[in-house]
């Protein structure tokens, strides 16, 4: 369960998430959309606990983010739009050092399938150099999920995969959501994000624009008009421009 | 053709030029570039007070004396340097032998209508902007511990030549290798026959040596007079002036004390150089496969560097290792990062070429310093090697302690691209921090308890320093390697430091190269990190001596050292924790992307 309550991340003078709330219960599948600039990865970072928010309250599985990091973030899981693995371990190293960082005993048992699932299985003695973009994203899928995870957040999930990936990777998506995880992914592939996200965000400088069902969203932009796109709803809920 | 390289050359210099001075704007650069200024002001061309400076009149025959041992000496340095650059060029030669080239030159001028002559002119040409550069700041560096005679233009003159040569020689022994290479048979036993022919040559020149210093007077290491003596002696002697003809006429016109010896020793130094440049422009060995590979290689090293590893000595490409030791599920998750930088720290220092490069400087070492312990022990009648090895070990602990931590960066620094994944982990910002630190706090307290130890049965071997019982020798020994650890850790908690809280200026200065500003914001830092040493030693410093002096009357100096170490530690630990717990909670509210903006 994701709680934001008025969340704000400022830069400087530059606000670029104001007052922003909302609610991802397990099984639900929020899909954060907006244009370049609108505050996606921002949220996105704040909610992770990767920065610090200027105000606002954010609690993961019943936890306070700000005042009780350590079990917060033991629930939940970031994958980040770059892969970023230490060059020196290898896929079966990176596997062994998470488990450590979050106590998961008997992690093999865990790994095995993952790996076989993501297709590691042949590189789990290489050295992220020797991987593709792809199967770096599929390590770092891997080192985020040993923990189980009831918390997932994504950015730019699908960004570096082959069509094959992007088919799993959605799969993947849904079967966590379906096994009870709450999951925010942001995205500007939004006819993908139609077929997993369950709730959609549109967010434009920083401001809530429209939340809630992707039904609920279209049908407050569609004017009355039966099977309006997502995209025809991000253009009109945006205004078709950055600024 | 040639035109158009130097075009590109001059308008890339003058554009670098433009943009260096343009970022000034920005008071990191500012400050940067103003505190290198001020070092080269003071310390290279601001010579008020130093004796036999430039102008100032005849130095003393005392100071003369040791300026020919000093530059006798650099001279060996150098000499010794370059033929172990050029050994290993045929030891460790890389797969594909090329010559430097950037990849935007490669991806330019490979496929451009010009001949391969013209390439290596190119190569050539680019290295001379920065061999002169280099030659000048040299003259000013140098000159100011020179007593030999000669000005600043003419030692300038000097280091082109020396420099030019060397990387003639090179670029040379390079296309020499590709060339080998090429035609496939007999590479390897060129290579072996250079390389004896190099190990024969030292060889002859360190018995030439050993047995001049052994046939010389006893005494002569006593004073200033005496080494000039010995060394101008050595010199000349038979048949080390011969063996060494080469390197006298290259820096022949660096050691020119006049106009006059210094256009006469330009002729066999500009015909030496000549022969080198028809060595290298005629070559006909296809190079590119070569400088594609080392201008990938090089690309890599510098992004490496960029993102805090430390510069590779070895392959590009790490290899796969198995961990330090079994990583077990449960536990300290501390443990964890101090097994994960372990397993990057063996990757950077330990390869084929860092171990090559120790055992030569071993080597040089061991055969370079006999002639002259044999010759000290005849005249003086005792052994100094144990005090020189104790000697040392200090300098080693201490440069450890300083630069150790500028070194060994396996911690937050190094991690500082991972920083948005680390902060996702469910660890309070304390222990996060103390498990990036332990890796580097480990590998430096082991070079510590290695120079403490070695220190400890190295210093006054004949046991003449009365108060230096095995006790009190033992008690010393154990109370210095409690402390290491902890002292390399506040050592390290200062760039760490430095690095959450200005990431900006952190960023720009672990580029390597970079300019006078880089190198001013570097020393800034090494500044501080001295500064904080000085602070964070002194009430622990002070409160040990205290001790010491007003236990010892009544304790004796073994326990009263004891006592004292303890109280050290107390402070240091105490000092330690509060330094970890602060650069925990600053990494916690760390935004890289906001503060590097």
């Amino acid at each position: 369960m994701i709680e934001v309550e008025a969340l704000t991340k400022r830069y400087g003078g530059f606000t670029a998430v104001r007052s922003l709330s909302f609610t991802v219960r397990p099984g639900e599948v929020l899909g954060l959309v907006g244009p370049n600039g609108a505050g996606k990865t921002s949220t996105l970072r704040c909610i992770a606990g990767v920065i610090p928010a200027n105000s606002g309250t954010v609690r993961i599985a019943g936890h306070d983010l700000a005042a009780d990091p350590v079990p917060a973030k033991r629930a939940l899981a970031f994958f980040p739009d770059e892969p970023r693995l230490f060059d020196y371990l290898t896929v079966r190293q990176h596997l062994a050092f998470v488990a450590r960082i979050y106590g998961v005993a008997g992690y093999e048992d865990v790994a095995r399938p993952l790996l076989e699932e993501l297709e590691l299985v042949d590189k789990a003695d290489v050295l992220p150099g020797e991987l593709s973009r792809g199967m770096k994203q599929k390590l770092v899928i891997a080192c985020g999920l040993l923990h189980s995870p009831s918390v997932i957040f994504f950015d730019e999930p699908l960004t570096g995969l082959d069509p094959l990936g992007i088919r799993r990777m959605k799969d993947s998506i849904i079967r966590r959501a379906r096994g009870g995880a709450a999951i925010v992914l942001s995205s500007h592939l939004l006819h993908l994000l139609e077929e997993v996200c369950t709730h959609v965000l549109i967010l434009k400088r920083g401001d809530k624009v429209a939340g809630g069902t992707i039904a609920e969203v279209a049908a407050q932009f569609s004017s009355g008009e039966p099977d309006v796109s997502l995209e025809e709803v991000f253009i009109r809920a945006t205004g078709g421009s950055e600024r | 053709m040639i035109g158009a390289l130097v075009y590109l050359r001059l308008t890339s210099f003058r554009n670098f030029v433009v943009y260096r001075i343009s970022r000034l704007r920005q008071p990191k650069y500012l400050i940067g570039t103003a505190a290198a200024v001020a070092y080269f002001y003071f310390v290279l061309l601001n010579r008020s007070g130093v004796p036999g400076a430039q102008g100032g009149g005849a130095p003393p025959a005392a100071a003369a004396d040791a300026g020919v041992v000093g530059m006798a000496l650099l001279c060996v340095g150098l000499s010794a340097l370059a033929l172990a650059r050029l050994a290993f060029a045929w030891i460790a030669p890389a797969d594909k032998p090329g010559l430097r080239f950037s990849e935007a030159e490669i991806a330019f001028l490979f496929p451009a209508p010009v001949t391969r002559r013209t390439l290596i002119h190119f190569r050539l040409l680019s290295a001379q902007f920065a061999i002169l550069f280099t030659s000048v700041l040299m003259a000013f560096f140098f000159n100011r511990f020179g007593y030999v005679g000669g000005n600043r233009a003419m030692r300038a003159v000097g280091w082109w030549v020396v420099l030019s040569t060397f990387d003639l020689h090179l670029n040379g022994t390079n296309l020499t290798l590709s060339l080998l290479k090429e035609r496939g048979s007999g590479y390897l036993l060129w290579r072996a026959a250079v390389v004896s022919a190099i190990v024969l040559y030292v060889l002859a020149v360190v018995w030439s040596a050993a047995t001049f210093a052994g046939a010389s007077a006893p005494g002569l290491l006593s004073s200033p007079l005496g080494l000039g003596h010995l060394t101008r002696g050595m010199l000349d002697s038979l048949p080390l002036r011969w063996l060494i003809l080469p390197f006298r006429i290259v820096f022949g016109p660096y050691f020119a004390v006049g106009m006059r010896d210094f256009c006469v020793a330009m002729v066999p130094a500009l015909l030496f150089l000549g022969l080198h440049y028809y060595w290298v422009s005629s070559s006909q060995a296809s190079f590119e496969e070569g400088s594609i590979a080392l201008a990938e290689k090089r690309a890599a090293a510098k992004a490496a560097a960029l993102s805090g590893e430390l510069p590779k000595f070895g392959a590009a490409r790490p290899r796969a290792r198995s961990g330090p030791f079994p990583l077990s599920p449960r536990g300290a998750p501390e443990i964890a990062f101090l097994w994960k930088n372990l397993l990057s720290m063996h990757s950077s220092l330990v390869n084929r070429r860092t171990v090559l490069l120790g055992l030569w400087i071993v080597l040089c070492l061991s055969f370079g310093m006999r002639p002259l312990l044999a010759v000290h022990a005849r005249s003086e009648g005792f052994d100094v090697l144990g005090p020189i090895i104790a000697m040392l070990c200090a300098i080693v602990a201490v440069y450890t302690l300083l630069l150790g931590p500028q070194v060994a960066r396996q911690d937050l620094r190094n991690d500082l691209p991972n920083a948005d994944i680390l902060k996702t982990y469910p660890l309070e910002g304390w222990r996060l921090a103390l498990g990036e630190l332990l890796a580097p706090t480990a590998i430096l307290t082991l070079v510590l308890w290695i120079s403490i130890l070695v220190s400890a049965f190295a210093v006054d071997p004949s046991g003449s320093i009365e108060w230096l019982t095995p006790g009190v020798r033992v008690t010393v020994a154990l109370c210095l390697g409690a402390a290491a650890p902890l002292l390399c850790f506040i050592q390290l908690l200062v760039p760490n430091s430095i690095m959450v809280l200005m990431p900006g200026w952190y960023q720009a200065s672990r580029s390597r190269g970079g300019g006078i500003e880089m190198f001013g914001q570097r020393l800034v830092f090494g500044v501080a990190q001295l500064l904080i040493a000085l602070l964070a030693g002194a009430p622990a410093a002070c409160a040990g001596a205290l001790i010491v002096f007003s236990t010892q009357w009544l304790l004796g100096v073994g326990p009263a050292v004891a006592i004292a170490c303890a109280a050290v530690l107390a402070i240091l630990a105490s000092e330690a924790a509060v330094g970890l717990w602060w650069l925990g909670w600053r990494f916690e509210r760390f935004d890289l992307s906001s503060e590097i903006r």
